[in-house]
C-alpha cells in the first residue's frame, strides 16, 4: 500500500510525497491554483510555458533542452487545466531514478533544483520576460486552443460546458481565448507571475523512486525568501439544478455529428454523496457493461461510443456520442430513458455490483502510474481530509441501491449540445 | 513440459519469464512486484494487411477491415458477451487491431485469473451469426465515420497512400463502409481459422502474479492446435514513391502535416540495434535541443506540442516520418530535408550523440514503468523478431558509425512526401 506524507511548507502551500522504489522514474510538480476569471486567465495560462522555456541560470532554449537531454531525457512540462471554477497552471520535471543513471549521477536533486530555478528565478530582462520567448508563447497557446477545435470530440464537449455554464468562471476556458491570449503584454506577465508565487494556493507533488526530504528543503527556503502574507481564495459555484433544458447547435461540414448533453448533478466535492453519483455514473455510462454501452450502443448499433463522465468538482455529468446526424434524435431519446430507468430502480443488483467492482479497480489501478497518483490528489485539493484512492474505492462500495437512485433522480438535463455535420465530407 | 527461460536485465535489474507452452503458444511474464494491476494481452499476428493469404494451397482475399470487425465480433460468444463477463471480475477490458497484428487485453486489481481464464477461452471460442455480424455494421460504421473526421488519421492515411502503392498499409486499418459490407460469418470464421492458431500468437502478461498458477490455467483452458502454414501474399512494391504530395480540406484551424520518407524495405525486418540507431539519428536531427527544432521555433515553422517524429515500420513497410502542425508546412519540410542532407555529408557531433543516446535510453526505462507498456511491448516485440532487454542495451551500445550507417538507406529526399490537411 502505498503511503502519502504530508507536510505544510508555509500557509496556502502545501508538500506532498509518495516514495515508491517501485516505480523507475521521479516526478517534481508544481500546482499553482487561482480562481478562474476572464481578467486573469490568459496571463496565468502562459506563466508555465514562459518558465518552462528558461531561466536565469539557463537562459538560452537549445542549451536548458541538452541539459534536459544529458540527465537521460528528462522532461520540463507546462500546463494548464481547470479544477471546477479554478485554474491549474502546473510546471513539472520528470525523470529517470539515480539507480538507472550510467554513470551514477543524481537527477531527482538536480531536477529539484532546476525547477526551483525555473519557477522562482526566471529569465527576466528590466523586470519583463524577454520579447522573444513571450511572442512565442503568445503564438503556441493560440496554436493549442486551434488544436482543441481540430479534435472534434473534445471541441463539441469542450462548446456544451462553455455554453452550459456561461456567467459561471468554469464557462471560461482553460487558457482564455484567442483574442484574450494575442491582446496579452508583457506586463500583464510579470504581474501575474508575481501574483501566482506570491498568492496562489499552490500543491507541490514529488512521486516516485527519490528521498523527498532534500526536494522539500529546496522549496522550502525558496518559498521563505517570497515572505507569503495571504493565499488566494479558490471558491467553487455549485448550480444545484438547471431550469428548462437549452438546445444550441453549431453546424460543420463534418462525416459524423457529435452529440453533447450537461447534466446539473446537485452534488460535488467535499460532500458525502459524491461516491453515490460517481456509482450512479459508472452503471449510467462509464463501462462497456453500463446501460448507454449496452443500448445505444450494442442494442440500438447508433454510434461506436455513447458514455458519461462525471466531474465532481463542479457536480456537472456530461453524456458524449458520435452519431449520424438523422440519429440525433433517437441517441438522445434513448439516452433519456436509460437515465428514467435507473431513477425508477430498474436495475439488476449484479449491474450495481459490476459497477463498484469497475471503480474499484479504476481507483486501486491509480497508484501504479505517477500520473495516476498526481491527478487523484490534485482532485483531492478541496477533500478535508484527502482520500487515499484505496479510501475512494471503499466509500464507493459502501453505497446502496437506494442512494444510486436518489442520486440519478437529483440529475437535471441543462443544455443538450449538437455539433451538427452534414453527413459529407469535402 | 512447459520450456521456461528466465530472461535478465543486469542494466535494469528487471527479469521476465519466456515460455514455449505444448498447445504453441509462446507466454511471457514478466513480475512487477507490489503492483496493484496485472496486465494481460493476448494476442495475434493477424491485422488490417493481411488480406490476402494461401492456406493448403489455395489463395484467399477478403475484404478490407475483416481483421478489425473480427475482433469486434471475438467478444460475442454463444452464451453472451466477454464484457458481461470480466464485469463480474471488475477488470477493464479492451482490444485493438493495427496493421500487423490484433489483441486483446485486460487490467485488473482483483481476480486475476477469473479474469484471465475469460480472456483465453473468448479468444478461443469464435462465434458469428447472420444477426450478430450483420448488427456490428452500424457500430463500426459509426466508428469509421469518426476518422474521417478526425485530421490526425488523414493527414496519416493521405501520406501513405503517396508512399505506397500496393502494400495494405495504406489502407484503413477499420476498412471502408462498402468492404466490410461485404463481411460474412464464413469470411470470419474463414479468417480465424487461419491466424487465430496459438502457434502464430502471444499470451503477455505484466504484474505481480504467481508463474505457476498461470502455467496451471493455461494448461487447462489452451487448446492445442496444428500449425497452419499461412503465406501471406503482399502484390510487388517499389521502392519509389507514389507521388510526393497530399492535400485534403477538413474542418482544422491549423494545418496539419506529415512529411514521410519511404525506404526500400527485404523480407527481414530491422535488428533491434537498427530500430535503436534510427530512434537515436532522430534524437540528433529533430529534439528539442537539435539546432533543427530551434530554427523551425524561432521561424515559428512549429509549435512544441505537436512536433514529433516516429519510425513507422512493418511488416513490407519502412518510414521515416515528422509530423505537426504549422502555418507553412512546405518551409518546414524544406528545413527538415536540408537539414538531413548537411548531415548527411557531415558527421554526428560527440556531445550531442552522447546527449540523443541518454535521452533515447532514459526515455525507454521510462516505459517500463507501467505494466500495460511492459505487456503490450513485449507481443509487438515477438511478432518483429526483437527482444526487449537487448533493446535496451543496444541503445546503451550504439555508436556513431552505426547510426551514421542508418542514413544511407533512411530518408533519402527522393523517397520523401509531404501530407497536409488545411482548413476549409
Amino acid at each position: 500500500m502505498t503511503g502519502i506524507e504530508q507536510r505544510a511548507v508555509c500557509g496556502g502551500v502545501n508538500f506532498r510525497s509518495i516514495r515508491d522504489d517501485r516505480f523507475k522514474t521521479v516526478r517534481l510538480s508544481v500546482h499553482f491554483l487561482w480562481p478562474l476569471t476572464e481578467q486573469t486567465v490568459s496571463p496565468n495560462a502562459v506563466i508555465p510555458f514562459l518558465l518552462t522555456r528558461a531561466s536565469r541560470k539557463y537562459p538560452d532554449f537549445t542549451l536548458l533542452n541538452e541539459h534536459l537531454a544529458s540527465l537521460y531525457g528528462a522532461v520540463l512540462d507546462a500546463d494548464v487545466e481547470k479544477l471546477g471554477d479554478v485554474q491549474v497552471l502546473s510546471v513539472s520535471a520528470s525523470g529517470i531514478a539515480d539507480r538507472y543513471a550510467l554513470n551514477g549521477e543524481s537527477i531527482s536533486s538536480e531536477l529539484s533544483k532546476l525547477l526551483c530555478s525555473m519557477i522562482f528565478d526566471p529569465l527576466l530582462d528590466g523586470g519583463y520576460f524577454p520579447e522573444d520567448g513571450f511572442e512565442q508563447e503568445k503564438r503556441q497557446m493560440c496554436e493549442l486552443i486551434d488544436s482543441e477545435f481540430n479534435d472534434k470530440r473534445i471541441y463539441a464537449k469542450l462548446r456544451c460546458e462553455e455554453r452550459m455554464c456561461a456567467g459561471e468562471p468554469y464557462g471560461i476556458g482553460r487558457c482564455g481565448t484567442k483574442e484574450s491570449v494575442r491582446s496579452l503584454k508583457r506586463e500583464d506577465l510579470t504581474q501575474a507571475w508575481s501574483n501566482l508565487i506570491h498568492k496562489a494556493h499552490v500543491e507541490i507533488m514529488i512521486l516516485g523512486n527519490c528521498n523527498p526530504s532534500a526536494v522539500y528543503d529546496d522549496f522550502y527556503a525558496a518559498f521563505h525568501n517570497l515572505g507569503r502574507t495571504d493565499t488566494v481564495e479558490c471558491p467553487i459555484r455549485v448550480v444545484p439544478s438547471a431550469a428548462k433544458p437549452r438546445r444550441c447547435s453549431d453546424a460543420m461540414n463534418l462525416a459524423q455529428s457529435k452529440l453533447v448533453l450537461g447534466f446539473r448533478t446537485a452534488c460535488a466535492e467535499p460532500e458525502e454523496g459524491v461516491p453515490a453519483v460517481k456509482l450512479f455514473n459508472a452503471l449510467y455510462g462509464a463501462t462497456p457493461n453500463s446501460k448507454l454501452f449496452l443500448n445505444v450502443r450494442e442494442k440500438l448499433s447508433l454510434c461506436y461510443y455513447c458514455s458519461s463522465q462525471y466531474n465532481p468538482i463542479k457536480g456537472i455529468l456530461l453524456v458524449q456520442s458520435g452519431v449520424e446526424t438523422q440519429n440525433i434524435e433517437r441517441a438522445q431519446k434513448e439516452i433519456l430513458v436509460q437515465l428514467e430507468e435507473i431513477k425508477k430502480g430498474a436495475f439488476t443488483d449484479e449491474e450495481l455490483q459490476a459497477a463498484k467492482l469497475s471503480l474499484e479497480n479504476s481507483y486501486r489501478t491509480l497508484s501504479d502510474s505517477l500520473d495516476g497518483l498526481e491527478g487523484w490528489y490534485l482532485s483531492q485539493t478541496f477533500s478535508h481530509p484527502i482520500r487515499r484512492p484505496e479510501e475512494e474505492a471503499a466509500l464507493v462500495n459502501a453505497v446502496t441501491r437506494d442512494e444510486v437512485v436518489a442520486a440519478a433522480q437529483k440529475l437535471s438535463l441543462d443544455t443538450i449540445y449538437c455539433l451538427t455535420g452534414s453527413g459529407a465530407e469535402t | 513440459m512447459d520450456l521456461i527461460k528466465e530472461v535478465k536485465s543486469e542494466r535494469l535489474g528487471d527479469k521476465y519469464y519466456e515460455i514455449k507452452h505444448p498447445s504453441g503458444l509462446k507466454i511471457f511474464v514478466y513480475p512487477k512486484e507490489r503492483n496493484n494491476s496485472t496486465y494481460a494481452v493476448f494476442g495475434t499476428r493477424y491485422g488490417s494487411i493481411d488480406n490476402c493469404f494461401r492456406v493448403n494451397g489455395e489463395t484467399h482475399r477478403v475484404p478490407a477491415g475483416i481483421a478489425h470487425y473480427l475482433e469486434h465480433k471475438l467478444f460475442e460468444s454463444a452464451d453472451g458477451d466477454a464484457f458481461a463477463r470480466y464485469a463480474k471480475t471488475g477488470a477493464s477490458a479492451n482490444a485493438y487491431t493495427s496493421f500487423d497484428m490484433t489483441c486483446f487485453l485486460f487490467s485488473c486489481t482483483e481476480n486475476v485469473y477469473d479474469s484471465l481464464e475469460i480472456l483465453l477461452d473468448f479468444v478461443q471460442s469464435p462465434y458469428f451469426t447472420e444477426q450478430t455480424v450483420q448488427k456490428e455494421q452500424g457500430i463500426i460504421g459509426q466508428e469509421i465515420k469518426m476518422y474521417e473526421d478526425d485530421p490526425q488519421w488523414r493527414v496519416l492515411f493521405n501520406l501513405l497512400e503517396s508512399l505506397y502503392r500496393t502494400h495494405p498499409v495504406k489502407t484503413d486499418i477499420a476498412g471502408t463502409v462498402e468492404s466490410i459490407a461485404q463481411i460474412t460469418p464464413e469470411l470470419l470464421y474463414e479468417c480465424y481459422h487461419t491466424f487465430y492458431n496459438l502457434n502464430n500468437m502471444v499470451l503477455s502478461i505484466a504484474g505481480d502474479v504467481d508463474l505457476d498458477r498461470i502455467l496451471q490455467l493455461c494448461d487447462r483452458m489452451l487448446k492445442p492446435s496444428k500449425p497452419v502454414a499461412v503465406e501471406r501474399i503482399f502484390d510487388p512494391e517499389p521502392d519509389e514513391i507514389v507521388k510526393t504530395r497530399a492535400d485534403q480540406k477538413l474542418s482544422v484551424a491549423t494545418p496539419l502535416f506529415e512529411l514521410g520518407f519511404k525506404e526500400p524495405v527485404s523480407a527481414v525486418r530491422p535488428s533491434a540495434g537498427q530500430i535503436a540507431e534510427t530512434e537515436i539519428l532522430l534524437e540528433v536531427l529533430a529534439s528539442p535541443a537539435s539546432p533543427l527544432y530551434r530554427r523551425l521555433l524561432d521561424a515559428e515553422l512549429i509549435n512544441e506540442a505537436s512536433f514529433g517524429n516516429e519510425y513507422f515500420e512493418g511488416p513490407g513497410y519502412a518510414s521515416v516520418i515528422f509530423s505537426g502542425e504549422s502555418k507553412d508546412p512546405d518551409a518546414v519540410a524544406g528545413e527538415i530535408v536540408k537539414e538531413i542532407e548537411s548531415l548527411r555529408k557531415g558527421e554526428i557531433g560527440r556531445e550531442a550523440f552522447a546527449r540523443a543516446k541518454k535521452a533515447v535510453y532514459g526515455r525507454n526505462v521510462a516505459a517500463l514503468n507501467d505494466v500495460g507498456s511492459i505487456a503490450n511491448s513485449m507481443v509487438s516485440l515477438t511478432f518483429a523478431g526483437r527482444e526487449l532487454f537487448s533493446y535496451i542495451d543496444a541503445i546503451a551500445e550504439a555508436d556513431i558509425p552505426s547510426v551514421m550507417k542508418r542514413l544511407e538507406i533512411q530518408m533519402r529526399p527522393e523517397r520523401a512526401s509531404l501530407s497536409v490537411v488545411h482548413p476549409a
